[in-house]
């Protein structure tokens, strides 16, 4: 197989992989909000609530944190 | 470090970077307007004997206004936001101060190497990689630096989860990094040679179509990592904090990094359509650039969503204004690029005024735009004055506004009449134009050109004084805004 | 697994990094394991064509002036035969260009002369009447820096393979050795121009920049191959 063969193929292989997990991470998103595991769209605030003195959003391990949060 | 109540972020490096950012827009867009103006008048071209021609001054130009203004631009608001959404000072760390501290001086010798260098004509004639060795192995010194400080403050961050804006800012840092050593890889000739001639001579490891290859997947690539990922990071910070409405939607902000991050990279080799690069790669090149809308517009999409049901702040606050028109041109030249990159397009777009007047909205009407906003609503908060004047703001908009329009139009015209005219053939099949005709027939549009040059500059030199004033003499302010910039 | 992502800032820097780093491992690296062969009997740029190369990128000509002509009627029509990735073997850096204010230049030596560039480089628009490109006067005054030129051809002799003669070696003797030949390279071009203080400079055993430059001008198109059929 020459250089050129493998080129081709590593393309088409790790342009489908990227796809797959581009839209594996889209569904990730959505379940995982939907569990109530976490909630991204509160990390917004982290713009919002800067203050140096404000409590952060997320203290520790977002996911633990998010648990908690949840229960 | 939590029992000081007295502490308060430390904006001593976002101020300096502002100076510079300053400092270097103005001269960078003075030599650009200059430029501008000796296509229209070639006569300009003789002020500064040898280093006032055309040819010598354009690197000056676009190295000033990117790795000046545009990266001032970029470290002063880290600087900045960093500090803001990691909740930690930089007050805090004196190893993180001496770093950043370290690295403004060592960006300063670079900035003034830059310019004497390439001032005398010392470049590696490779595009936006113009730099000589010497040089190169410095700015390595400085962004190695910045990725420590970088790394340092997220390392004592309070705040756990990263902001979308510092996804950015690391992907900036790493994208730059890679790219930029890989394309100036060259060899000292003084060295290799036994000591013969300039010490300052290199010769490139790669020769022809390889290193056309080399360079323009960094020509393109510091496009996106320099003018859009760092832009798009400075704009999901400053439009939700200055309007106070949070990001209309996290999660698409996370899929458009990826999808960023993903595709960017794969469309470099559309600057070389119809050369000798092989074809299914030019092919991957276009491909990649149409699919590059998607994310590209999915945050510029997020943003304007950000301000739904606040258009009433468009209206009232001209820092918001310069921020949506910013997105909106955003989604302007990212669709405009895709175009480009269609091969038929590309036949008649490539080397016309059309590719610097894409360049020029996405610059101006974005990068810039979103520089000056987010510099306009840091300096309340660095200096604690409200800005001098609203008025001033509003009448810099639309200046600068008219002159990009301006400058875009006058450059498509002029860019799809000259290759037009070069492909144009009479009834017997020959070339109907000479090439000097397709060149004087441009005056007009390049005149246009210079005028446009002209009213950003003045926009710019307005921003200055506004900054200056604001630094200086304007009312003291007794606690920091939370979102809304105070101005006069 | 896309916990990991979100949740360390070192695991999203790699991250980030792999997928930026796949394009050009993919895209650009297999590329060099077909090095860019030469077209048959190209010779290498001779050190007063490499001299005047550095003028070349010096007054940056790339800025106005594309070195790449398209596969198109009207391009090859008006240029010439369009360019070959072969042409370009012993390019470093390569001088494509990406606007072209002036006129491509890639096969500029098959139809012009010294005498034609010496004109133009004094004033363009004797020559060229409305052309907007400046004079390049101070390249009848400056001296080339032949002397680093003889570095690089040392340089890429050695550590690219470029096929230079055994008389290209490294050194200051080698080099005092080769330099009358570049001389003598430069006064054939000379003898062709008719600028005084041109001349004298030659004879005095300096090489002005425009002497350099136009040698490379002459060398881009087909003459440094098709001379050896």
């Amino acid at each position: 197989m020459g250089i050129r063969e493998l080129q081709g193929y590593a393309t088409f292989f790790m342009t489908i992989i990227f796809v797959v997990l581009m839209y594996g991470y889209i569904l990730y998103l959505y379940r995982s909000e939907k569990k109530g595991e976490k909630d991204y769209e509160k990390l917004g605030n982290i713009a919002l609530d800067d203050e140096i003195t404000s409590t952060p959003i997320n203290t520790t391990d977002p996911i633990s944190d998010e648990k908690k949060g949840a229960k | 470090m939590q029992s000081n109540a007295a502490l308060e972020y430390d904006y001593t490096i976002a101020k300096l970077y502002t100076y510079t950012a300053i400092l270097f827009g103005f001269v960078g867009m003075l030599i650009g307007t200059l430029i501008a103006a000796q296509l229209a008048f070639p006569d300009l071209n003789y002020l500064l004997g040898e280093y006032g021609t055309f040819s010598r001054l354009r690197p000056l130009h676009t190295n000033v206004v990117i790795y000046g203004f545009t990266v001032s631009g970029i470290f002063a608001t880290f600087y900045y936001l960093a500090q803001r959404v990691l909740k930690v000072s930089m007050a805090e760390s004196k190893f993180v101060m001496f770093i950043a501290k370290l690295q403004f001086f060592l960006y300063l010798v670079a900035a003034t190497a830059l310019v004497v260098t390439e001032l005398m004509g010392y470049t590696q004639s490779k595009e936006y990689a113009q730099m000589e060795w010497p040089l190169d192995l410095l700015i390595v010194v400085i962004w190695v630096l910045w990725g420590i400080a970088m790394f340092a403050l997220i390392g004592i961050r309070r705040e756990k989860a990263l902001y979308i804006s510092m996804w950015y800012f690391i992907a900036c840092f790493l994208g730059v990094a890679m790219l930029y050593l890989f394309n100036n890889m060259a060899v000292p000739t003084y060295f290799a040679s036994g000591g013969v001639g300039s010490i300052m001579h290199s010769v490139s490891m790669y020769s022809g179509t390889n290193d056309a290859l080399v360079q323009w997947w960094w020509g393109h690539n510091a496009v996106a990592f320099v003018f859009t990922v760092p832009i798009v990071g400075m704009i999901y910070y400053f439009l939700p904090k200055e309007s106070g409405q949070s990001v209309y939607s996290y999660k698409l902000s996370l899929l458009s990094f990826w999808g960023l991050m993903f595709v960017y990279l794969w469309a470099g080799s559309h600057h070389l359509l119809w050369s000798t690069v092989p074809d299914w790669m030019q092919t991957m090149g276009s491909i990649f650039s149409v699919v590059l809308i998607l994310p590209s517009w999915g945050s510029a999409i997020n943003m304007l969503l950000t301000m739904k049901g606040e258009w009433n702040q468009l209206t009232d606050n001209p820092l918001i204004k310069f921020m949506v028109l910013a997105s909106t041109f955003y989604m302007l030249s990212t669709l405009e690029g895709p175009i480009q990159a269609v091969k038929s397009v590309n036949a008649i777009a490539h080397f016309t005024d059309w590719i610097p007047g894409h360049v020029h909205d996405g610059v101006l009407g974005w990068v810039a735009f979103m520089i000056m906003a987010a510099l306009f609503h840091m300096a309340p908060r660095m200096f604690k004055r409200e800005i001098f004047s609203k008025n001033l703001i509003e009448a810099q908009f639309w200046i600068q506004t008219t002159a990009v329009v301006l400058y875009f139009t006058s450059m498509w015209i002029a860019g799809i009449t000259q290759g037009m005219m070069w492909r144009a053939v009479d009834e017997y099949g020959n070339l109907m134009y000479s090439f000097i005709d397709t060149v004087t027939v441009l005056h007009p549009y390049y005149a246009i050109r210079a005028l446009s040059g002209v009213l950003f500059l003045t926009g710019f030199v307005m921003f200055a004084y506004n900054m200056i004033k604001t630094m200086t003499s304007a009312k003291e302010l007794t606690e920091e805004p939370q979102f809304r910039s105070p101005m006069a | 697994m896309f916990h990991w992502l979100e949740k360390n800032p070192f695991f999203f820097a790699v991250g980030v990094f792999l997928v930026i780093a796949f394009a050009g491992l993919v895209e650009i690296l297999p590329n060099f394991a077909e090095a860019s062969r030469p077209v048959a009997g190209l010779r290498p740029y001779t050190v007063l064509e490499l001299a005047g190369k550095e003028v070349y990128k010096k007054d940056n000509c790339i800025a106005c002036h594309s070195q790449l002509i398209r596969p198109f009627k009207s391009e090859t029509d008006r240029y010439g035969q369009y360019s070959l990735s072969g042409e370009y073997a012993y390019d470093r850096p390569f001088l494509w260009g990406s606007k072209r204010t002036g006129p491509d230049l890639h096969r500029v030596g098959n139809y012009r002369t010294t005498d034609w560039h010496e004109n133009h480089m004094w004033e363009p628009t004797s020559v060229v009447p409305g052309s907007i490109m400046p004079a390049y006067k101070h390249q009848f005054t400056n001296v080339a820096d032949i002397e680093t030129a003889y570095a690089e051809a040392v340089t890429v002799k050695n550590i690219f393979k470029t096929p230079y003669g055994d008389d290209i070696k490294a050194g200051k003797e080698a080099w005092e050795a080769y330099k009358p030949k570049v001389l003598a390279e430069a006064k054939a071009v000379a003898a062709q121009m008719k600028n005084k203080d041109v001349k004298d400079m030659v004879a005095a055993g300096k090489v002005p920049e425009v002497v350099a430059l136009i040698a490379y001008l002459n060398s881009l198109g087909a003459k440094r191959y098709e001379a050896k059929k």
